[in-house]
């Protein structure tokens, strides 16, 4: 009975991931690829995968922008908001190394993994629509697929 | 109810169901012509750093020595894809996309040159610029003992009390000196300008 519902749950969440961006300071183009997916041309709804602003509502958490010091308790705060299963991605280099802003006398304070667990990161200055959308579907599976089972 | 029954066999189609069930577009295909990060040719790296030297990104790329040689290696969480470095290559160790098609097109290329520039005004006299340049040693082997030279073909040395410049375009850019100075009065830059036509000299 519980290996029903579990394929049940699998199937559903396959084709039901829900996502919530959050920007710690870019420059803007990783939230123009992001936006890019929602438009008609990735449309990224055809894939099952729906954009919140509520970190509540969300399965996962992408992150854009290498860290500036206002956002490392608030990047904490919206990690721990998102319910069980979650997953964060890193969108574009500046969570990963800081990119440009890495240099001496920077204010930033790259990379996310050093506030929040990040299972995937999408590497590029900006990184490509299909690039996001093919990062997201291939670590939601990892992440979502018999997470009651592995919990156990 | 003619216009119901259009839409029900509208619906009914087969390619219709077929386009609304699957997904619509296939975009995660990659295309040939798209910038992605920089890849290796399989020609001979001579280790002349320009690509290094022009990367805007920060720990990007580096040129390691292994055992079978020099090899640039680029780090995909740092590069930016802007293709400089493929660009500036003048032995066409690394491809991206189209950009070596279109450099040879058009017949473009990056051609480098370093200026250097003392401030009098910090520089005590020390010389350990004209002493720590590695150029300058293998020019003139007695620099090291006295700090002076008696050679013309250096790129610096001490000349009653100051450093001069006389061969900047013998410098490669090593930036020895800048490190070795205590004031910080030696500054290397590199200067890099676009040309086209064959004017392109490295």
């Amino acid at each position: 009975m519980r290996n029903i519902l579990q394929e049940i749950k699998n199937a559903v969440r396959s084709r039901s991931i829900h996502v919530s961006y959050v920007d710690v300071g870019s420059c803007n183009g990783c939230d123009i690829e992001v936006l890019a997916c929602l438009a008609p041309r990735y449309d990224i709804e055809q894939y099952g995968i729906y954009v919140h602003n509520n970190p509540r509502e969300a399965d996962v958490l992408l992150v854009i922008g290498s860290v500036t010091p206002q956002w490392v308790d608030k990047l904490r705060d919206i990690w721990e908001k998102i319910p069980e299963p979650k997953v964060a991605v890193a969108i574009g280099n500046c969570p990963i190394s800081g990119c440009v802003y890495a240099r001496k006398g920077s204010l930033t304070t790259p990379p996310v993994e050093n506030y929040i667990p990040i299972a995937a990161s999408v590497p590029g200055c900006p990184p490509r629509p299909t690039e996001i959308l093919s990062a997201i579907l291939s670590v939601a599976p990892l992440i979502f697929k018999d997470y009651e089972e592995k919990k156990q | 109810m003619r216009s119901i029954v259009y839409y029900v066999r509208e619906f009914l189609r087969p390619e219709w169901l077929r386009k609304f069930v699957s997904v619509k577009t296939a975009p995660l295909k990659t295309p040939s012509y798209s910038k992605g990060y920089p890849s290796l040719t399989g020609r001979e790296c001579t280790a002349c750093f320009s690509c290094m030297m022009i990367c805007p990104a920060p720990g990007a790329i580096a040129v390691l020595q292994r055992k079978e040689g020099w090899e640039p290696e680029i780090y995909p969480g740092h590069c930016i894809r802007c293709g400089l470095c493929v660009e500036a290559c003048p032995e066409d160790v690394l491809t991206s996309g189209r950009i070596l098609d279109v450099t040879r097109r058009d017949n473009t290329a990056f051609a480098s040159s370093y200026h250097l520039e003392v401030d009098d005004s910090l520089c005590m006299r020390c010389g350990n610029c004209c002493v720590s340049c590695p150029v300058n040693r293998q020019i003139d082997p007695q620099l090291a003992g006295s700090g002076t030279s008696a050679s013309d073909e250096v790129i610096m040395r001490v000349e009653g009390g100051r450093v001069r410049i006389l061969h900047p375009e013998k410098c490669t850019g090593c930036k020895t000196c800048e490190t070795h100075c205590p004031n910080r009065a030696i500054r290397v830059a590199r200067l890099v300008e676009g040309v086209q036509g064959g004017e392109a000299e490295a």
